[in-house]
């Protein structure tokens, strides 16, 4: 298949994502702060997409690698001023150094490749349950440490006083390089064998695949991309370690298996689908109209909506809305080449 | 740290295996259903905070206190039997993983559908919080929740162990969860061994919820998350498909959490979790017999 | 009460696209053994497993007296009277040995007249010897002869196994096939699937020659001699 034919894989969650920046622009500034949330979470989901889509295993670990980009992109953008009175307990070194926004998310993304790098030299030999629970045990570790270790960040309390950078635009351009590295790792020779061995393990390592060399690398892409996305999280927010933890881990989950997690444009589809369902219930916790219709529900009903579309889909479609597949145009009959194509087979 | 244990006495002892006896039934619960079902269940936190919640209402509509046990008995057995019939066996058919994956949703929408209803201040279940009253014995105060802990928590792991070793129906559940298909050919009945396991396993959970309900009379929508969290990471540590390493498993996170909590100073102690969690992720890549093995095959390996 | 006939009509088992076994007809009176050979893919395990209701069966039917088995759990087959003795054997080697053959007694009937653990005990003087020990320690023969025990202990009316003599040695074969008439006199009706062709067909009172899903041929014990006839069958 040629490259020009391949191009809607790419372009289709492209556009999605661009089509919610666009909406996020001209609507009100209270709605567009869920439009902003939608894009974070449609990197976020895409990095998890990364390893988990393309490898088959399970990972619970991505939001840790949020978490420590969102704590590398924070405590070095914080004003100098600043830092001593919300982060008393900060290293030296963080405290006298500071960069700039972009600079910020390189060193985010950084950061997250490390972390994910390094986890994932002892754990890209586990598969199935095991790959789980590790993973799990990882998220874990980061909470705690995170939580505790005043040293390198504000510990409990939330990450106040980070310039808020991060408007419709930047949020927008952060999910379009996600997609757009995602799209280009699966194209590329990498990304095809790590599938190959989700689809056929045992044939995968006689073709000479080293399943643990994709996982990894796979896992630290997907580490480098969580980190960014947390990045850009921490400039929209004053994150708090809390956020970080087990509810976004499951919602960002719920995300990618209700979309589709054999596929990009199902991590994207899935994200839109969802985070517009969980941010109109949350809407919703304080009244709102639907066609002349008044409705208030009791916070905690979005959560409640996510995690029973996500145990249906998993009972009755565990591929997910996009089956797995990405989006292609159909083909036009070729009657002549299909038969020579036959004839060259067999 | 050595010079900690100095600050080690027989309350704190006595704590120690308390906390220990109420982990160890919870690793028995989740791995009773583990070994049969193959199913992790994430959601088994959430069983006991329905029970919690059972106790609380109790209290709330001035019910004696064996009444309130009886109902907390109740509800937990049914939520587990429903969560069994609806989202269990639908989905038996699919990977450990996947499963994991949906124990977790269930958790979630559990959760939430306690905070929709309690409020995030959730009710307090303080009828039995007299046992937090120490007993005098020979001068030594010990809470008298922690001797009913232990006790409680023997008793039950003795009657479980000649159940599964002295009936019939206990027999037919360990051959399940060692070869569940050749089972079911000489005669032993799927259903009934799946449906036993669930049921034990909740009555283990709503004995567990009322013990920690003492420990923590206010209950709010995440009662025995953490604790859920920490009991499975140990269930993994001691090795899944024996029952026995499972609890002692268990009961060794519980154990370890009590002691070094009560004898380390907080900014010692507050990184214990990760100790454990560190010590999960080493067991699973050195030794991941128990929960990945099926007695002796290899666990999945890349 | 009379022990009731196995009878096999046209049956026809098929795991998704692949057709394991295509109308195989047979029938197993009680007191006789049915031996079932053929090279190894030729769906004689399929045969078993389809009549113990754990391989999906496309057509035909599997009939215990006048009852059919088609559609039933495997643990209600076990418990109408039909016991497995599986490829490998299949023990518990966790649990005891005595705990092994109390398993088989899930499958006891009612009507069962107790027999059960003695019956094996009698049958297997050994396995009383090692009754508390753990299967697993047991060697592969002792092995073979505590699973034929545990499926006795359910009393079954037929008793259906999975090529018993693989990995044996000649010795205890013969101790195993030794069991197995005495099984046959008692009353049962015994299947037995095996690799051995000669001694098989020596043993039984009829075998049928299974390949590539399909009956080809039926000998008696008299044909065991001619070896011609055997290698003829295997290959058609």
């Amino acid at each position: 298949m040629t490259q020009a034919r391949r191009l809607p894989e790419l372009l289709a969650p492209a556009v999605l994502v661009l089509a919610t920046a666009l909406l996020g622009l001209v609507v009100s500034s209270y709605l567009q702060a869920y439009f902003l949330d939608t894009l974070i979470k449609v990197a976020i989901v895409i990095a998890l997409y990364v390893f988990i889509g393309n490898s088959g295993v399970l990972s619970f670990g991505t939001i840790s690698f949020v978490a420590v980009g969102a704590w590398t992109a924070g405590v070095l953008t914080v004003p100098e001023g600043q830092k001593k009175v919300t982060m008393p307990g900060l290293s030296h070194f963080l405290l006298t150094h500071n960069v700039g926004n972009v600079a910020s998310l390189a060193f985010a993304a950084g950061a997250g490749a490390i972390f994910a790098l390094a986890v994932g030299l002892a754990l890209m030999r586990l598969s199935g349950l095991a790959a789980g629970i590790a993973t799990f045990a990882v998220l874990g570790i980061t909470y705690n440490v995170l939580t505790y270790e005043q040293s390198i960040g504000p510990g409990l309390n939330a990450f106040s006083s980070v310039p808020q950078t991060t408007g419709i635009w930047q949020a927008a351009i952060a999910a379009l390089i996600c997609v757009v590295v995602a799209y280009a790792y699966q194209r590329t020779r990498f990304g095809r064998m790590l599938r190959a061995t989700r689809e056929d393990h045992a044939a995968a390592a006689a073709a000479g695949i080293s399943t643990y060399r994709q996982r990894l690398l796979a896992f630290a892409l997907s580490g480098a991309l969580a980190g960014f996305a947390g990045g850009v999280y921490v400039h929209l927010l004053p994150l708090q370690v809390g956020n970080l933890y087990l509810d976004l881990t499951f919602i960002t989950l719920a995300m990618l298996v209700v979309g589709g997690a054999g596929s990009l444009l199902g991590a994207v589809v899935g994200t839109l689908a969802l985070n517009g369902i969980y941010s109109f219930f949350s809407a919703a916790t304080n009244t709102v109209d639907v066609l002349g219709w008044h409705l208030t529900v009791p916070s905690g009903t979005a959560e409640i909506v996510l995690g029973a579309l996500m145990a249906v889909v998993l009972i009755l479609r565990p591929a997910g809305i996009t089956g797995g597949r990405e989006f292609s145009l159909p083909r036009r009959r070729r009657p002549v080449a299909d038969l020579e194509k036959a004839r060259a087979t067999t | 740290m050595i010079v900690a244990f100095a600050n080690l006495s027989w309350p704190v002892f006595a704590d120690a295996l308390a906390l220990g006896g109420i982990y160890a039934l919870m690793a028995v619960g989740i791995g009773l259903v583990f070994g049969v079902l193959r199913l992790v269940n994430f959601a088994y936190g959430q069983l006991m905070m329905a029970g919690a919640f059972a106790l609380a209402y109790g209290d709330q509509w001035g019910l004696p206190n064996w009444l309130s046990i009886l109902f907390c008995f109740g509800v937990v057995l049914a939520l587990s039997v429903l969560m069994d019939h609806l989202v269990f066996r639908p989905l038996r058919t699919h990977s450990p993983a996947v499963m994991l994956v949906a124990t977790f949703a269930v958790a979630f929408v559990l959760q939430n559908i306690a905070l929709i209803a309690f409020g995030s201040f959730g009710k307090t279940a303080g009828s039995l919080a007299v046992l937090q009253a120490p007993w005098d014995i020979h001068g030594v105060f010990i809470r008298k929740i922690a001797i009913i802990a232990i006790a409680t928590a023997a008793g039950c792991l003795v009657l479980l162990q000649l159940l599964l070793t002295r009936t019939p129906v206990g027999l037919h559940m360990r051959a399940a969860s060692m070869d569940f298909r050749t089972a079911r050919m000489l005669g032993v009945r799927a259903n009934r061994v799946i449906g036993g396991a669930v049921i034990l396993s909740g009555l283990l959970a709503a004995t567990a919820a009322v013990m920690l309900s003492v420990e923590q009379p206010q209950i709010t929508s995440t009662f025995a998350l953490p604790e859920t969290i920490y009991v499975l990471m140990g269930v993994v540590l001691g090795g899944l498909n024996r029952p026995i390493p499972a609890t002692l498993g268990g009961f060794s996170i519980g154990f370890a959490f009590g002691l070094l909590g009560g004898i380390l100073p907080s900014n010692q102690s507050q990184y214990l979790p990760s100790f454990i969690f560190a010590a999960v992720i080493v067991v699973l890549l050195v030794r991941p017999n128990g929960l990945f093995t099926r007695g002796g095959a290899v666990v999945e390996r890349v | 009460m009379t022990t009731p006939t196995l009878a096999v009509e046209n049956l026809s088992v098929r795991y998704g696209a692949v057709e394991a076994v295509r109308g195989l007809s047979l029938e197993v009176k009680p007191g006789q053994i049915v031996g079932l050979i053929g090279p190894n893919g030729a769906g004689k395990s399929s045969t078993l497993h389809a009549i113990m209701g754990s391989a999906p069966i496309s057509g035909g039917d599997v009939r215990l007296g006048d009852r059919s088995l088609v559609g039933r759990r495997p643990e209600d087959v076990a418990r109408g009277g039909v016991a497995l003795v599986p490829e490998g054997r299949r023990i518990f080697g966790e649990l005891t040995v005595e705990e092994n053959l109390r398993l088989g007694l899930a499958a006891r009937s009612k009507q069962s007249n107790g027999g059960g653990l003695a019956r094996a005990y009698d049958l297997f003087p050994m396995l009383r010897e090692f009754r508390a020990r753990h299967a697993g320690a047991l060697s592969g023969g002792q092995q073979q002869q505590l699973a034929i025990g545990r499926a006795l202990a359910s009393d079954p009316a037929v008793l259906l196994l999975d090529e018993p003599s693989l990995g044996l040695a000649p010795k205890i074969v013969d101790v195993v096939f030794e069991a197995l008439t005495q099984i046959r006199d008692a009353g049962l009706a015994v299947l037995l699937v095996e690799q051995r062709a000669q001694r098989t067909v020596a043993l039984a009172d009829e075998s049928h020659v299974l390949a590539n899903g399909e009956l080809r041929l039926t000998l008696g014990p008299k044909d065991a001699g001619d070896t011609e006839r055997l290698v003829a069958a295997y290959l058609a």
